[in-house]
């Protein structure tokens, strides 16, 4: 009974080889102009949200095989980051002592961590590529899409790069890129100046220029008449218009952020720690949130989005390019913004029961699975009773930046960024992928067992997934 | 053998943490469960689970602790976790007095969403910041007492009546569901007048008997 419902490309032996067979290469992509980069508005209205702009159909799907996470970079970060997720539950009465092994069913052994490192030559020819399509006068979006979605390098700052043109941010004439980066930070200074402010600071600064005014007009140097001082202004106001009064209501929404910022990331030390190079990593994140929150008072901020933020920030801040590596907060605030235009329907709490909102998409995860996997399906939501909002919640709020490692949701980024299809179209067929791949895991668990994996979920070879997420596309 | 199922267990107790975010919840929960504690751990998603087996009055018992999320965002997805609940600890941060103060929107947040007769213990944690205390001993005390729930100051980081804490709230439910089961053999056997026996309804199938809600 076991293999009864399972499609056959799910036994075959390919998948679990490191290396998937080479397949035919995909058509040559059409001209630039097919592949408008989606504009999302820069701030997001209050919801109900409209969706997100259609991408361009889907081109020639890119079916070459993945290639390897860039797991052997050897940045600190990162690599202070591996252990990670391996520990977790581990004392649990009910860790699942059995077989090591979670990958293909007919083929038990080897999904795991072990893909032999793929040759040095191939990724010295794909990054060679990327930076033949960066170095072109106009971005061959199509061509970028393809070579990204294979995971990025992120040395030379190319991964920093090529995340900002797949976000939209970077326009794909090159010639644009100084003008448009340029216009961009000084309106993030800008925002900054009006919307970060406190009051005290713009109630002085109200004070100043009326003492100004006073003194244009009364020519004398001397003090302020009292009068002068707007009431309304003051701290214990009860006026709704007051600055104050808006202060602290935005206050709590301030504590939830800096709470949060501090927990970003705790083993890492680029986000924690006492350094000044982690506090002032950290005061650019909140920044950043808060801005958010302000310009979106619909959303405002809601806790996890600090998560999302992270990979961001962490790629732009590290720029090998000084100048851009400067500018990291103001291009990761808009970034961040392009990326929840993607994104946002899942974090509203009133679309939460529209066909848009955070459950709908677990159900189509929940349809996905049972369309490719009906055996693992019921066992999982049937026999089980793992309502998949208590595992999927996670994993697609946070676009898994939680099941892995640091370095390898960097590697899932690459591809789900790079999807024409959109990231969350991907994002369902990923943690498809994910459910498949712990199938006999799965199958054999009881309710406890198969949630405690799924909220453990274990680390697993992320070009595998990837490579298996991709074959669910074509079925 | 892989996912073992297992059923090693008197009874399976479903409890729920609740409370603002950043009172500790997910501390108190791994202390608890694998005696770990760590000073900036992330912020809860959605939901996180854990269990622990103990010994209570010679049964084994298998507690099932669902931890949540503590931002207003997450309340409308975490009350699905209500189901099927028996106990509930309610955690406050004795430093924080706006999570005190908060403590009835979560009592309103219980009688909404979970069993009416849900046991609730109510604990004020991070006792060990004393000297940033917020929230004095007495007024818990004082608002357990009105509100009829159990009552404790635990710090999870000190490992300070954490597992008392669970020890309670699970003695109390065990006594509440033997006595239960008691009052029905009871009415079985002597024939008692139909509905006359307790009203406590934590009949769910997870509270009760040998097999779990959710084991196959």
């Amino acid at each position: 009974m076991v293999n009864k419902r399972v499609p056959d490309w799910l036994n075959s032996s390919l998948w679990s080889s490191p290396q998937p067979p080479p397949s035919p290469p995909p058509p040559s992509p059409p001209p630039l102009s097919a592949v408008a980069i989606s504009d999302p508005p820069l701030l997001i209205p209050p919801p109900p949200a409209i969706a997100r702009p259609s991408e361009p159909p889907p081109s020639s799907t890119s079916s070459s095989p993945y290639a390897h996470a860039p797991k052997g970079e050897n940045r600190d970060p990162l690599t202070s980051s591996y252990a990670n997720n391996t520990s977790v539950y581990c004392t649990d009465d009910d860790e699942d002592d059995g077989s090591p092994s979670y990958s293909a069913p007919s083929n038990g052994g080897d999904s795991g961590a072990a893909a032999p490192p793929p040759p040095a030559a191939q990724d010295v020819s794909r990054q060679a590529q990327i930076l033949q399509e960066l170095s072109r006068k106009v971005i061959n979006m199509v061509e970028l899409r393809k070579l990204a979605s294979q995971g990025l390098p992120d040395g030379a700052g190319i991964r920093a790069t090529v995340w900002k043109l797949l976000l939209g941010y970077l326009p794909t004439d090159r010639f644009l890129w100084p003008s448009e980066l340029a216009k961009k930070r000084s309106q993030y200074k800008q925002f900054k100046e009006e919307l970060l402010m406190n009051p005290s600071e713009i109630t002085r600064r109200m004070e100043k220029s009326s003492l100004e005014n006073h003194e244009l007009e009364a020519g004398s140097p001397g003090f302020m008449s009292r009068s002068e001082i707007s009431h309304g202004e003051h701290p214990l106001s009860l006026g709704k218009s007051s600055v104050w009064n808006q202060f602290f209501q935005e206050t709590e929404i301030k504590e939830q952020i800096d709470r949060d910022v501090m927990r970003t990331h705790p083993d890492i030390h680029f986000f924690s720690g006492d350094s000044t190079f982690a506090k002032s990593n950290q005061e650019a994140l909140k920044n950043i949130l808060n801005l958010f929150a302000k310009l979106n008072p619909g959303i405002r901020y809601v806790q996890g989005m600090n998560e999302l933020l992270a990979p961001l920030f962490y790629m732009f801040k590290n720029d090998p390019d000084e100048e851009n590596a400067a500018s990291a907060e103001a291009d990761t605030f808009f970034c961040f913004v392009e990326l929840m235009s993607g994104f946002r329907d899942n974090f509203v709490q009133q679309l939460d029961n529209s066909v848009v909102g955070i459950r709908a998409t677990i159900s189509r995860l929940s349809h996905l699975l049972k369309e490719h996997d009906e055996e693992l399906w019921r066992h999982l939501e049937m026999t089980t009773k793992v309502n998949p909002q208590f595992y999927a919640f996670r994993w697609i709020t946070l676009l898994l930046t939680q099941e892995f490692n640091f370095a390898d949701s960097l590697f899932i980024w690459d591809t789900l960024l790079s999807d024409p299809d959109g990231p969350q179209e991907t994002l369902l067929r990923v943690c498809c992928a994910m459910l498949v791949i712990v199938r006999k895991r799965l199958l054999a668990g009881d309710f406890t067992s198969n949630l405690k994996l799924l909220q453990n979920y274990p680390s697993t070879n992320i070009s595998h997934i990837l490579y298996v997420a991709n074959k669910l596309r074509a079925h | 053998m892989a996912g073992r199922v297992d059923h090693e267990y008197d009874y399976l107790f479903k409890i729920v943490l609740i409370g603002d975010s950043g009172v500790g919840k997910s501390n108190i929960l791994s202390r608890f469960t694998r005696n770990e504690f760590c000073l900036e751990s992330k912020s809860t998603i959605g939901v996180e689970f854990a269990t622990k087996t103990l010994q209570i009055e010679g049964k084994t018992v298998k507690a099932q602790i669902w931890d949540t999320a503590g931002q207003e965002r997450y309340r409308a997805i975490t009350s699905a976790y209500y189901r099927g609940a028996v106990g509930a600890l309610l955690v406050y941060d004795i430093t924080k007095k706006q999570t005190f103060d908060n403590v009835n929107r979560w009592l309103r947040e219980l009688r909404e969403h979970a069993d009416s007769n849900i046991v609730i213990m109510m604990t004020g944690n991070k006792s060990d910041l004393n000297h940033l205390r917020a929230v004095a001993d007495q007024d818990g005390q004082n608002l357990a007492e009105k509100e009829g729930l159990s009552f404790l100051e635990t710090s999870a980081l000190e490992a300070l009546n954490v597992e008392r804490a669970f020890q309670t709230i699970l003695t109390e439910i065990y006594h509440i569901v033997s006595k239960k089961a008691l009052a029905a053999q009871e009415a079985a056997s002597a024939a008692a007048l139909p509905g006359q026996g307790t009203t406590i309804n934590v009949n769910d199938p997870s509270g009760n008997d040998k097999r779990g809600c959710c084991s196959t």
